[in-house]
């Protein structure tokens, strides 16, 4: 807070003394018999018992000040104590009475003598030291010793009524559960100063530390006399908020990085597409069960763009089997239905990035060519683990004159190695866009065998009414599931990442 | 990829019984079937929707035959002559609005080897997944299996009146009027509509008048159920389209080929006195194959006998030719449409390996468009502001457009789920969902992202534009710190903007704004107001901003090139 001598420009903790703790602190650094009890830091200063210790207090939490306790006892006689002390101890009396009249019993007047629990605690420790016979009335066992019954007990009682420090602590401990003697326990604090409070630099009397280094400060030039007052720097700090790459989104570049350098160019096209782009120009025939509304996610109220009128009539004629316009030989024998032009105006989600290629080679770009694109495409998938109805494809095609199937082996094998995978087999596979049509299989060190890379060369009823007269070869990888291999994410929903905790790749 | 379950016992016998397990799985692994062991004999198995000829034990066993060295070249298909007088269809002209198209073809065991129940079980799943296939679900093509025993032909195929058809339908106990049977049975009230129109309804009946069926529906209990012991079979199809009915019963036909029954084509008459001998239906086609095809694809010149030898293990029949090969497509192959189909046959039959690969030199380099490294470039920036990157879907709730008035994104008209059921037209959209997502972590919070939305334009179309959204929430964030992000990105690519006062979905009145450059809006940003931030349970105020990057681009774009 600029202008608060106090504050800190940024959030930290200034170590600020108050004149009770300034005094306190200098005292205890001044000490030099050591640590100080409370009264005697009150009897120097002059401050009140309540107000030491609270000053005490905040010292020690602000690391300036420690603390060390020391554990005081005094005993007393209690009235039983005091009678034993006159009269002996109950062991001794009836030890006595034993030695006299060689038997007690509850008729002796030695038995009555004692209360109940003095005559217990007097048989026990006879019976322990083994002085007893078993049974009643009591009678010594003979040859036991027994001269110094009573003889320490006697003493310490002696030592506690003359108010000297006591000696064994176990003996005493006895004593009080007895009921002989009482215990006043109590502590009393004596306080230091902290390394910290012994370094702390204080401002002389009457000079007044610099708090912020504002922009006053520094252009007044009064840090140039004045101490500057110290952090709290073990204190807590404004808690930062930092944001990090996505994981998915970054992988998907660098997977783009591996396509770039290997020579291809970049290309997109519109996620809401007509069906004539994302199906028809590539040879999907127009009943196609991928094309039904149980797979493709259509849309409604809006007008998608109508395709180039020529090349609507050049796709119409592959698909009904007749020769393009202008030509005598039809391309193929087609699919045998008529073609509807109303369906190739019906607006959907792009389900394949090989729409793009289609735009691309519309386009008719020069040979040699290269192009990508990945993007998102939509199916009309249940959402699982597996599934989601977005997902990321990697789209490839290459066009130059003598391309061919191995050729397309070798970019498969060129992408896997890109991505640290070496080995690879291949299947044959089917899209209605190319032929051949193959499969490429990658080999996860932990999965086993994975279809990654399906692709082909495009057959002529796609390249040949878009004006292409090279072959092509094109491949959809499904990046989404690459990723989810190269992250370790086990539930595609996890690459639509939107907890901010994760991303921001901090706990609050 | 359709799919089917097979026996296991009844494919391996027709392999001889014995084949390794390893040639077995290479020889899967090289085809376009996928196979998987189900429990029993039960084997499940998957192809790729150009093959389904091998979703049957008889097409299967053909194909491995070939790929495991056991036999080679076309299966004989042996004509029938028996009956081939009397076997004649006609079909009346009546059907022609409706399902104009009819093939038949009559198959008889070879001796001593009468229909068992493996084969019949093969050849009605077969004949279902068919109409679910290329039949589309019955729509285009249908298929009928009947005992050719029961049947007196020639057969007459029409469409007559409801009130003139009663028949008693496969299944049933009793005579049925038609009228009854369309409003009455399960099949009906799903196929109905495909062989009736109006008061009338398909018919297939036979010299004496037995309802055969009633295309595409369902047969009729007269004709009978074909049954183990069976020697002769009448199969037909009728359908939409000449060439689905072509190629439904030509696949059909390999279940009975396959195991050596032989094949009469019934003639048809059509109207007008159109008529068809049937016999392109039980007669493999020939292909021309040009050999510079092959060598194009394969990528190297091939031996004449290689070639044959690789179609020979394709289970094609082939013969050098000028220039090339005649090859033999069975009728059970409607893939192989063209030259690159026969070609394609040759390449996977030689086997193509990863070590056959050759990397094609690159004459051309690598670059990412302009737009792309713009976007990237964004995103970069604000990441470096301490903004999170989260990932959402471009598709949003149903409840986005109601949340956010005067927002108006597209509809899908199937959806999965309410909660994926429009395109968003703008990030916020989605970003409404991720700040009531978050509700239970620490503010401040700051996101943003850059990620496409589909936006409608005055023309009635919609288009794909690119976006960048931020957010920003917590306790003091306001206007001007979207603001302040805003005019940060702009100058960093020297852009100098105005903001206009705006009332903007999302947005207290008077508090959301417009920013433009050359008169075009680039931005737009607001404070949600606090009755949507109660909706969402968000406990703290929050501001917002939106860049068009796609109106951004060209402006920054044209910048740079005039410097």
């Amino acid at each position: 807070m600029p202008g608060d001598p106090d504050g800190s420009p940024d959030g930290a903790t200034p170590l600020t003394l108050s004149g009770p703790e300034r005094s306190v602190l200098e005292l205890l650094r001044r000490s030099s018999e050591g640590p100080l009890a409370e009264e005697e830091v009150g009897g120097r200063t002059g401050l009140a018992d309540d107000q030491v210790r609270g000053t005490l207090q905040r010292l020690r939490s602000k690391h300036l000040a420690v603390v060390e306790e020391e554990h005081l006892a005094t005993f007393h006689l209690t009235p039983r104590g005091t009678a034993a002390r006159q009269h002996g101890l109950p062991e001794r009396r009836l030890l006595d009475a034993l030695l006299a009249s060689g038997t007690v019993g509850p008729a002796d007047s030695a038995w009555s003598a004692l209360e109940d629990d003095e005559r217990g605690a007097a048989i026990g420790v006879l019976r322990r030291r083994g002085l007893l016979e078993d049974g009643v009335p009591l009678r010594l066992r003979p040859g036991g010793r027994h001269a110094d019954v009573g003889e320490e007990e006697a003493h310490l009682l002696d030592s506690v009524a003359a108010g000297n420090a006591p000696g064994d602590a176990e003996a005493l401990s006895r004593l009080e559960r007895r009921g002989l003697l009482k215990v006043e326990r109590r502590s009393r604090k004596r306080w230091a100063a902290s390394e910290d409070g012994r370094r702390l630099a204080l401002a002389p009397e009457g000079v007044e530390p610099i708090g912020a280094l504002s922009v006053a400060v520094l252009a007044s030039g009064d840090w140039r006399s004045r101490p500057f007052r110290p952090y709290d720097v073990r204190a807590g700090v404004p808690f930062v908020l930092g944001a990090r790459r996505n994981r998915y989104l970054a992988w998907l570049q660098e997977f783009e990085e591996v396509l770039v350098g290997l020579g291809f160019e970049e290309a997109e096209g519109p996620l809401l597409e007509s069906e004539f782009w994302n199906n028809d120009v590539l040879f999907m025939p127009q009943d196609h069960p991928a094309r039904s509304i149980h797979d493709a996610l259509a849309v409604e109220g809006v007008d998608v763009e109508a395709p180039p009128a020529d090349l609507l009539a050049r796709v119409a004629a592959v698909h009904e089997g007749r020769p393009l316009p202008g030509e005598s030989v039809a391309v193929g024998p087609g699919w045998g239905v008529p073609y509807d032009v109303t369906v190739a105006r019906r607006a959907v989600l792009r389900s394949q990035t090989t729409a793009v290629s289609a735009r691309f080679l519309a386009a008719r770009p020069r040979t040699p060519f290269r192009m990508y694109a990945i993007d998102r495409n939509f199916r009309r998938e249940n959402l699982d683990a597996q599934h989601h109805l977005e997902f990321w494809q990697s789209e490839g095609i290459v066009g130059a004159p003598g391309m061919n199937v191995r050729h397309l082996v070798g970019l498969f094998r060129e992408l896997a190695e890109a991505i640290g995978i070496r080995e690879l087999k291949i299947r044959p596979s089917y899209f209605p866009f190319t032929e051949p049509s193959i499969e490429g299989y990658v080999r996860h060190p932990r999965l086993g065998w994975m279809e990654v890379f399906p692709g082909g060369l495009f057959r002529p009823e796609v390249l040949r009414p878009l004006g292409i007269d090279v072959p092509v070869l094109a491949w959809g990888v499904g990046v989404t599931r690459l990723a989810m291999v190269a992250l370790g994410c086990n539930d595609i929903r996890e690459l639509f990442a939107t907890d901010l905790e994760q991303l921001r790749g901090g706990t609050p | 990829m359709p799919s089917s379950t097979l026996s296991r016992a009844r494919l391996l016998s027709r392999l001889g019984g014995n084949v390794p397990a390893d040639r077995l799985e290479a020889a899967f692994f090289a085809s376009k079937a996928e196979v998987q062991a189900g429990a029993g004999d039960a084997l499940e198995v998957s192809v790729t929707p150009d093959r389904l000829d091998l979703l049957s034990e008889g097409g299967l066993a053909l194909h491995l035959e070939g790929a495991l060295a056991l036999a080679d070249g076309a299966p004989r298909l042996r004509r029938s002559r028996a009956g081939a007088a009397s076997w004649r269809c006609s079909v009346d002209g009546s059907v022609a609005p409706l399902r104009p198209c009819l093939a038949g073809v009559v198959v008889r065991a070879p001796p001593g080897a009468p229909m068992d129940d493996g084969l019949l079980a093969e050849a009605v799943r077969f004949q279902e997944l068919l109409h679910a296939t290329v039949g589309r679900d019955r729509r285009a093509m249908s298929l009928g299996i009947y005992p050719a025993r029961r049947v007196r032909p020639p057969i007459r195929y029409a469409l007559e009146p409801l009130a003139d058809v009663e028949f008693v339908p496969l299944g049933g106990e009793r005579p049925m009027r038609a009228e009854e049977f369309f409003a009455d049975h399960p099949l009906a009230a799903r196929y109905g509509a495909l062989g009736r129109t109006g008061d009338r309804c398909l018919t297939l009946r036979d010299a004496k008048g037995t309802i055969l069926s009633l295309p595409p529906v369902l047969n009729g209990r007269a004709a009978g159920e074909a049954a183990a012991g069976d020697r002769a079979l009448l199969l037909e199809a009728t359908g939409t389209r000449e060439r689905a009915v072509r190629e439904g019963l030509g696949l059909l036909l390999v279940v009975f080929a396959s195991r050596g029954w032989s094949l009469l084509p019934v003639p048809v008459d059509g109207p007008g006195g159109a008529s068809s001998d049937g016999s392109a239906l039980v007669t493999s086609s020939v292909r021309s194959l040009p050999a510079s095809t092959v060598r194009e694809i394969a990528g190297e010149p091939l031996r004449s006998n290689d070639v044959v030898a690789a179609l020979g293990r394709a289970r094609l029949g082939a013969r050098r030719a000028r220039g090339g090969w005649n090859v033999l497509a069975p009728p059970w192959r409607p893939d192989l449409l063209a030259p690159v189909d026969l070609a394609e046959e040759v390449i996977l039959a030689r086997g193509l390996r990863a070590e056959d690969g050759v990397v094609p030199p690159s004459g051309v380099r690598g670059r990412r468009r302009d737009s792309t490294r713009f976007r990237r470039e964004v995103a970069e920036l604000l990441l470096g502001l301490g903004f999170a990157q989260p990932n959402t879907t471009v598709l949003v709730p149903e409840a986005a457009a109601e949340r956010l008035p005067g927002s108006a994104p597209v509809r899908l008209v199937n959806p999965v789920s309410r909660e994926y059921a429009a395109v968003r037209d703008r990030l916020l959209a989605s970003h409404l969902d991720v700040l009531a997502r978050n509700t239970r972590h620490g503010y401040p919070q700051r996101f943003a992202e850059v990620a496409p939305v589909v936006v409608r334009t005055s023309r009635g179309a919609a288009e794909t534009r690119s976006h960048a959204g931020l957010v920003v929430a917590g306790e003091g964030s306001g206007f001007a710190q979207a603001a302040a992000t805003v005019d940060y990105l702009l100058r960093a690519y020297d852009v100098g903007a105005v903001r206009e006062p705006a009332e903007l979905p999302g947005s207290i009145p008077g508090r959301g704004a417009r920013v433009r450059v050359a008169g075009e809006t680039v931005a737009e940003l607001g404070e949600l107001p606090p009755e949507l931030l109660e909706r969402l349970a968000v406990p703290v105020p929050v501001a917002w901003a939106e860049l068009d990057l796609t109106a951004l681009g060209p402006l920054v774009a044209r910048r740079d090139s005039t410097k």
